[in-house]
């Protein structure tokens, strides 16, 4: 017999149907599915099924049971079904009086979807980023292994110590993984194959980390032995979006750097460790990938690969215990020639464990957004909550006649919670509609990497589950909360003197208060990102980014004939101006840098380059010179520094001949340079440092390996780029040529401020528009009754301009208040996250403070003017008639 | 309520099970009137159908016994009753007697238009 469908059965169990007869129901319903499955196809199935089981609802008397006949109406009365009725009563009831205000419906359900599905998005990215992880089972006893040394703490080792480590240690198991892009081809014929990060890894990586296979198998011990084109485990994204979900992709061939490799697995959903990787790949196999020649057979010895260490404690191994061995495995080490340093201990550190790092780093952006969550939300809250209490006000008489009728207290709640409950689905719905649509535009804007799978898990739905519910009861508790010891006899009586009207006014004021304050917080942040955007893109880098090209070739260790050729070849192609050798081009993402030890701290970009470089990027020598040609090539100890450095540190003096200031702390082991040379400032490690600091060193030829070659187009020269390419292909075929514009790059750079101005200022906006939405549905209520106060004030000679002033005094009194709260808690956010996270604006910028509030008070006078107005035109004759 | 009269739905119920050869229970009769009216009927409706039925008599229903391929469910078997059946035929016999009734009125209305026809030639 087929089972039903887990959600039918459960469906099945809600229903009005007995339970005596349910068993029988359940059998029929499943002869059904099991026939309409195989005859029409499983869509058509699910479907029928589903009605078939509303349809139990429509006809709520099915099998009687041949002794009563009685007992076919036994669910109508009392017992679980009551709740179920009444809701069903109550919600039809619901309808008919949305139905008669719709203006109402639509302003609560656009405020409530609006709040929801920003909070829904923010909280699948947040989720993606921080909360889900990647998928390492039981990451506290999954530590990083950091090298300790005297001057040192690092996550960085060589592969040979990785390989004693791992021999050695008796305590724990030691695993390795490496990260680097490679270009990955999944098909035969794709031109240039796009660049995707790898991540190397040891044998027993899969077993560590706990990872499941969706499909296939994860990678093993023999595989690190294998000869021959190497296995890769694909991530679950990587299949979804590279692969099509092909699910006979076990077998498979990629390509990936230079070698071909073999599909033996798929990974789980959810598995990206370490730090979003999309594919996993044996680290032996690194030098297949990077470098053709070593592709014969499997690679163990890899001299100059550094790697990431992390270890997996058996449940009866202690960390300490772990660390002490491990610790002495290294002292073994330090003797042989392997390691430079002196004495290398141990640190296990579980914070430092796979993909440990990233989450810290998105834990302050997680905070943020989850600020941002709470007050868009708070803000949806109060909104509903505002409509719903005006409408309960309105609704006092209609209470009162339920009441007058019998209803309990308990009863009239439960209904007003209904309505805002099926507000909240519906809204809910809406919402989620919105952030679908928000999801990858905001993935996007805060640059997610790749490898993240974005896209709603369980979490989001379990989330946005319990806010509707929370927001839901909530906002139907506030009036009800309201209408407490509700006096029967005055609203039957109809209009007169109203005892019951302080409270409610006062939670009101304090909901707009609430909402006042939470849109200015944003509206300031949103301000402090727009004046952040506008400063980057100004920004003088000290260069001109245009006609800036980079090169990398991919060749690892042969590059250096290479760049030698290519200099001699590309300095002949008409139309570029100059081309160099540099360790880091500008904006290339990767930096090196110190932090001057004085106060205030700074930081220093260090680089290493050819002196053509400074020529060719276009820094004017402001004394001194630059290298020489001796100097590149036995890597002497001089150094050419910023002017902004010299200024700090000389003055007005000469720092020709001095040596560098020991301020600045330098690579552990290398000689402190003398400076020979000042150049006029430039950015080009991140913009948001904003440091003209930098120190140049000489690049040595057994550096060139690491370098990149970055070539200066002259202006005009269309065409000299692509010949410039097409000759550096013709040099080696085995190279991997790899373009980049510096304009590019520096321009995505720039972009990140603006798309957090945007992201911010959309969500500003919607705080604004949710704000007077509700101030606009509070104040016409109130003023709406207070028409005939209205009246009897106009009768005893008040003029409309007296009327109006005291009536706007009144409504924005809460915004005011709400605005000084909104603005001391922006002060306050302002202190902890500091100026960095505003690119150099400071969080105090009296600009964004003032815009903030006279945009919030223009928006709530325009809100609170237009129902004052007619309130205050008020006819007195008509009023006190009653008309 | 109809009290004692069938609903058009409740007679096509009573004669799917008649016509099921009796003893039958829900998924074949649900699929016997799903075939011959050419519509999506549910699960719902036709319990609800039998119940009203056996309510005013017209079927007699008993339980069967467990059956393997319901997984040990035993399932309500419907028979119907002479009463049901007298009831259906009658139903029968009145539209038949209506539609009788029809038919000699369009063959009068054919030759009125043929007559038409034939004035205008």
């Amino acid at each position: 017999m087929t089972r039903l469908p887990r959600v039918a059965r459960w469906l099945l169990r809600l229903s009005p149907v007995p339970r005596e007869t349910r068993a029988e129901v359940e059998a029929d319903l499943g002869e059904l599915f099991a026939e309409r499955r195989s005859e029409r196809g499983g869509a058509h199935a699910h479907w029928r099924l589903y009605r078939d089981l509303a349809s139990l609802w429509r006809h709520p008397g099915p099998l009687v049971p041949p002794a009563s006949h009685e007992s076919t109406v036994q669910f109508q009365r009392g017992g679980p079904f009551a709740l179920l009725r009444d809701a069903r009563a109550d919600l039809s009831y619901a309808s008919r009086l949305f139905a008669r205000q719709p203006a109402i419906l639509i302003l609560t359900i656009v405020g409530l979807s609006l709040g929801l599905g920003i909070s829904t998005a923010a909280f699948s990215i947040m989720n993606a980023a921080a909360l889900r992880g990647e998928g390492l089972v039981d990451p506290d006893r999954a530590p990083g292994v950091l090298r300790v040394t005297d001057r040192s703490v690092s996550t960085a080792w060589t592969y040979e110590e990785f390989l004693q480590l791992r021999e050695g240690s008796t305590r724990m198991q030691i695993e390795a993984a490496l990260i680097d892009g490679a270009p990955v081809g999944t098909a035969p014929d794709a031109a240039p194959p796009p660049s995707v990060d790898v991540a190397f890894v040891s044998r027993g990586f899969f077993a560590a980390t706990g990872a499941r296979m969706a499909l296939g198998r994860p990678l093993q011990a023999a595989d690190e032995q294998q000869v021959g084109p190497p296995p890769v485990v694909v991530s679950f994204v990587f299949w979804t979006s590279r692969l099509n979900r092909d699910p006979h992709v076990i077998g498979r061939t990629i390509r990936i750097g230079r070698t071909e490799a073999t599909i033996v697995g798929v990974a789980e959903r959810g598995f990206s460790a370490p730090n979003n990787r999309l594919l996993w790949i044996p680290l032996p196999a690194y030098g297949a990938v990077y470098n053709s020649r070593a592709s014969a057979g499997p690679v163990t010895r890899l001299p100059h690969v550094v790697v990431q260490i992390f270890g997996r404690l058996p449940p009866n191994v202690a960390l300490a215990e772990a660390e002490a061995q491990l610790s002495g495995v290294t002292a073994a080490l330090a003797g042989s020639a392997t390691s430079v340093d002196s004495a290398v201990r141990v640190r296990l550190d579980p914070h430092a464990g796979l993909g440990r790092a990233s989450q810290s780093e998105t834990l302050a952006i997680a905070v943020f957004v989850f600020a941002v969550i709470g007050l868009v939300l708070l803000l949806a809250c109060a909104n509903v909550a505002t409509v719903l209490i005006s409408t309960a006000i309105s609704r006092e008489r209609e209470m009162g006649v339920r009441a007058a009728l019998g209803a309990s207290r308990g009863r009239i709640v439960r209904q007003l919670v209904t309505e805002s409950l099926a507000l909240g689905a519906i809204a809910a719905a809406v919402g989620l509609m919105l952030a679908a649509w928000a999801i990858p535009m905001m993935g996007v804007m805060i640059e997610a990497p790749e490898g993240a799978d974005l896209a709603p898990d369980l979490n989001v739905f379990w989330f946005l589950g319990i806010v509707t519910l929370v927001t839901g009861v909530g906002a139907g508790l506030a009036p009800a909360w309201h209408g407490r010891g509700v006096d029967l006899v005055t609203p039957l009586k109809g209009d007169g003197a109203r005892p019951n009207q302080v409270a409610p006014r006062r939670l009101r004021s304090m909901l707009v208060m609430t909402q006042a304050a939470a849109s200015v917080l944003l509206i300031i942040m949103a301000t402090l990102f727009v004046r952040a955007a506008f400063r980057t893109a100004t920004i003088n880098v000290g260069f001109d980014a245009a006609g800036l090209y980079a090169v990398s070739s991919g060749l690892g260790d042969d590059a250096k004939p290479f760049w030698a050729r290519a200099i001699s070849e590309l300095q002949s192609v008409p139309g570029i101006a100059g081309v160099t050798l540099v360790e880091l081009t500008p904006f290339s993402g990767v930096t090196k840098s110190s932090i001057t030890s004085d106060a205030p701290a700074r930081v220093v970009a260090f680089n290493r380059t050819r002196a053509e470089y400074f020529d060719a990027i276009g820094l004017r020598v402001l004394a001194g010179r630059t290298f020489t040609p001796g100097e590149t090539g036995a890597k002497a100890p001089v150094a050419v520094v910023s002017q902004s450095l010299a200024r700090a540190y000389w003055h007005e003096q000469s720092p020709l001949g001095q040596m560098l200031p020991s301020e600045i702390p330098l690579i552990p082991g290398s000689t402190r340079p003398v400076i020979i040379g000042v150049v006029s400032d430039a950015i080009t490690a991140r913009l948001e440092e904003r440091s003209g600091f930098a120190v140049y060193e000489p690049l040595d030829p057994a550096s060139e390996k690491f370098a990149q070659l970055l070539i200066r187009v002259a202006p005009g020269a269309i065409g000299a780029i692509n010949q410039a390419s097409q000759r550096l292909r013709a040099i080696d075929p085995r190279a991997d040529i790899r373009i980049t514009s510096v304009a590019a790059a520096l321009h995505q750079q720039a972009g990140r401020p603006r798309m957090l101005a945007i992201l911010s200022g959309i969500v500003g906006l919607i705080a604004i528009v949710l704000c007077v939405i509700g101030l606009y549905g509070l104040t016409a209520s109130v003023v709406g009754q207070r028409t005939r106060e209205m009246g009897v004030r106009v009768a005893m000679g008040a003029a409309p301009r007296d009327l109006l002033r005291l009536l706007m005094w009144d409504s924005l009194r809460p915004v005011v208040i709400g605005l000084a709260a909104g603005a001391g808690a922006a002060l306050l956010v302002g202190r902890v996250v500091g100026a960095s996270v505003f690119f150099g604006v400071s969080p105090q910028d009296p600009m964004a403070f003032v815009g903030a509030a006279v945009i919030l008070l223009a928006a709530a006078t325009l809100a609170v003017l237009v129902p004052t107005r007619r309130a205050a035109a008020a006819d007195a004759a008509l009023v006190l008639r009653g008309l | 309520m109809k009290g004692e009269r069938l609903g058009e739905f409740e007679e096509f119920t009573l004669l799917a099970v008649r016509a099921l050869g009796d003893n039958t229970y829900a998924v074949p009769i649900q699929q016997y009137v799903e075939k011959v009216t050419a519509r999506p009927i549910s699960i719902g409706s036709i319990y609800g159908a039998l119940a009203r039925l056996e309510q005013k008599g017209f079927l007699r229903s008993t339980m069967s016994e467990a059956v393997a391929e319901r997984g040990g469910k035993s399932k309500r078997v419907y028979t119907v009753t002479p009463g049901g059946f007298r009831t259906a035929r009658d139903l029968h016999q009145v539209r038949e007697r209506i539609w009788n009734a029809i038919g000699s009125d369009e063959r009068l209305m054919g030759h009125a238009s043929r007559r038409a026809e034939g004035g205008r030639s």
